[in-house]
């Protein structure tokens, strides 16, 4: 017997069906990521996110699919007679049985044609079925690979099944369904992955930053650095630069912290000069002067008023209202000459600043509401 | 989290619910649901095949329907092969049945029981209305304290068990009225059909469906699934009962009209506390406010 096979291009492989695989995939590893990484950090808008994005996107998707839907269900299925050529049982455990059956299917207008497909059946019906037995099948026009056995066909088709006799046809064509590419199944997956890891590198330093204190902030390669750490804090000392990392629930306006954070960094005897200080609600960080070089505005960081910086940051926040959370952040340096201690407060209200002078008085004052 | 936060929530989320149903409604007022499309005509049972002892239940009882496309005049003769909508458990030759399917397309035939069936696709906008009302009775309810959640869900609950407890009455009042004038009959166990799932952990539960066939006093063959409890449901086939049907619907029997008539004295007495325990927690609810 001559077979050819004929079998419809792969549907899946068109760029849009690996386009449309890979923003499933991302959607879909976005929104397990969303939900595991937003319940690890406490993050409610992350986790709902989670939810509500799928649920957009899985209705996006059926109101695409519509059409096509609409489409395929307007056609109208052939009926015709097949030959069982071969039946095979695929496992038996439940009284319905998935039955693989070959069937070569004779229309009355169009020529034969070999097809595979799996039906169930039920075990007491399964006599009824025999190779070289005559069925009636139905299936859509354009999709012939989707053929049905009709277990209880119209009484004209019954009879014409019961008095057919089906010969072997001697050469005739084969379809099967398009085969699921390749490409669209890595597509998916490919989407997947990068979709966990952009929410996963998103929210990076929630997860990493929080309780794992070990982490290391990133130092300047070229200079040897040390690196110590107790349970509430972390400091890191380079030749360039020394940060002091506090540990959850603590605040360098704390009593005594930043001196204590401070003597950490300069420990070693010479007494290093810096450039610039910088102290926000947990991280201190302090740039030190290059040895060597006596032209650069440099200052003792250990000569800095840390005892009014609490004073200074409730200073400046007076200007924005009392209540509001607010953020801040404190800069010293002398580049312009004389040294100055920069505080800027945050909050809903707006921004304000204040300058003040190395012993900590106030110099100027600056608000900008919103 | 701060609680205030939830109430960010609660915009979108009424936003939605509440558009969706807006656009649910306007769509059945301009005829346009799926429900109203669709095409209901009365058909035909013009051969009832005797279901094969040991077989599957879920296909339903083999039938030949006819029915005529209203639009067209075309007669159609079809069987209730595969997905056919609803599961054909009473048939008789003659037995008029519904048949529904989108307007246009009678080949997408689907059966109905009932053929004086019909919405008007009020459900999904009704569901979207509801989850949009729960959403601030939720939130009220976790502001103000727990009488606000009795008040808001039970309240509107017993409202409507009150609208339809007088029909709920007026209906059983009928079924047992046609207990009482039902006509009985021998009748046989003719087959007990069979279906075995095995689920993911291996487990495997099987279902009996013993098949009823019996005579009316007018002459009509009922063949009918007995999906009550039977005792012995595994050995019925071939024992002789006597079958209580309702002359004007044989499609109504019973093996035993005292059970029948005990069971819808026990659905009533069940349907009026469930509406006492339901009215009450509202009442609570309104008073502990």
């Amino acid at each position: 017997m001559t077979t050819t096979t004929h079998t419809p291009p792969a549907t899946h492989n068109t760029p849009v069906a690996c386009a449309r695989g890979f923003l499933t995939g991302g959607v879909v590893g976005a929104s397990l990521a969303a939900l595991v990484v937003g319940t690890v950090v406490e993050n409610a808008p992350l986790f709902v996110a989670g939810l509500v994005v799928p649920t957009v996107y899985g209705l996006l998707l059926f109101l695409a699919g519509m059409p096509r839907r609409a489409r395929e269900a307007a056609v109208v299925h052939r009926t015709a007679l097949a030959r069982i050529e071969s039946l095979e049982a695929v496992r038996g455990e439940s009284s319905d049985v998935p039955v693989r059956f070959e069937l070569t299917v004779v229309p009355d207008d169009g020529p034969a044609f070999r097809v595979g497909t799996t039906q169930d059946i039920n075990l007491v019906d399964l006599p009824d079925y025999r190779p070289r037995g005559v069925v009636v099948v139905e299936y859509p026009p354009d999709r012939p690979w989707r053929v049905r056995i009709v277990k209880r066909p119209t009484p004209p088709w019954e009879k014409r099944a019961a008095s057919a006799h089906l010969e072997p046809v001697s050469a005739t064509t084969t379809v099967a369904a398009p085969p699921e590419g390749c490409a669209f199944g890595f597509a998916v997956l490919l989407g997947l992955l990068l979709g966990a890891a952009a929410v996963v590198l998103l929210f990076r330093a929630d997860l990493f930053g929080r309780d794992d204190s070990a982490q290391p902030p990133p130092s300047v390669p070229s200079a040897s650095s040390s690196t110590s750490s107790t349970a509430s804090s972390t400091t890191v000392v380079t030749s360039a630069s020394g940060t002091v990392t506090l540990g959850a629930g603590q605040s360098f306006l704390d009593k005594g912290e930043l001196g204590r954070a401070v003597d950490t960094l300069t420990k070693g005897g010479d007494a290093r000069q810096a450039l610039t200080v910088v102290v926000g609600e947990r991280l201190l960080s302090v740039v030190f002067a290059p040895t060597g070089a006596p032209q650069t505005p440099a200052f003792d960081p250990r000569a800095l008023p840390y005892d009014r910086f609490p004073a200074l940051v409730d200073e400046a926040a007076t200007a924005l209202g009392a209540g509001s959370p607010q953020t801040w952040q404190i800069t010293a340096e002398r580049l312009t000459g004389s040294l100055v201690i920069r505080v800027v407060v945050t909050g809903p209200g707006g921004t304000a600043s204040l300058e003040a002078d190395g012993r900590g008085d106030v110099v100027r004052r600056a608000g900008t509401a919103r | 989290m701060d609680w205030m936060d939830w109430h960010g929530y609660l915009v979108p989320w009424c936003g939605v619910f509440g558009a969706a149903a807006l656009v649910g409604y306007g769509r059945s007022l301009a005829g346009m649901t799926r429900a109203q499309r669709t095409v209901r005509v009365r058909g035909r049972i013009e051969r009832v095949d005797e279901p094969r002892h040991g077989s599957s239940p879920e296909d339903g009882i083999g039938v030949v329907v006819s029915f005529q496309d209203p639009a067209t005049g075309q007669e159609f003769t079809v069987t209730n092969d595969g997905e056919r909508g609803e599961r054909i458990r009473v048939a008789w030759t003659g037995r008029e049945i519904g048949v529904r399917y989108p307007r246009g397309r009678p080949h997408a035939y689907r059966f109905v029981n009932d053929p004086s069936e019909g919405g008007r696709g009020l459900g999904w906008p009704t569901f979207a209305l509801l989850l949009c009302y729960a959403g601030p009775v939720t939130v009220l309810a976790i502001d103000r304290g727990w009488p606000w959640a009795l008040l808001g869900f039970c309240g509107p609950w017993a409202l409507s068990g009150a609208y339809h407890l007088p029909g709920n009455i007026r209906d059983r009042n009928r079924r047992l009225d046609r207990l009482a004038a039902m006509a009985a009959v021998p009748g046989r166990f003719v087959a007990v059909l069979k279906s075995v799932t095995v689920d993911d952990d291996g487990y495997t539960s099987s279902r009996l469906v013993p098949v009823l066939a019996f005579t009316t006093l007018d002459g009509r063959a009922v063949t009918a699934y007995y999906e009550s409890n039977l005792p012995d449901a595994a050995g019925a086939r071939g024992l002789d009962v006597t079958i209580h049907y309702a002359p004007d619907d044989p499609a109504v029997f019973v093996l035993d009209v005292e059970a029948g008539r005990r069971s819808w004295k026990l659905d009533m007495a069940v349907n009026a506390v469930g509406l006492l325990v339901v009215a009450t927690a509202a009442v609570v609810g309104a008073v502990k406010l």
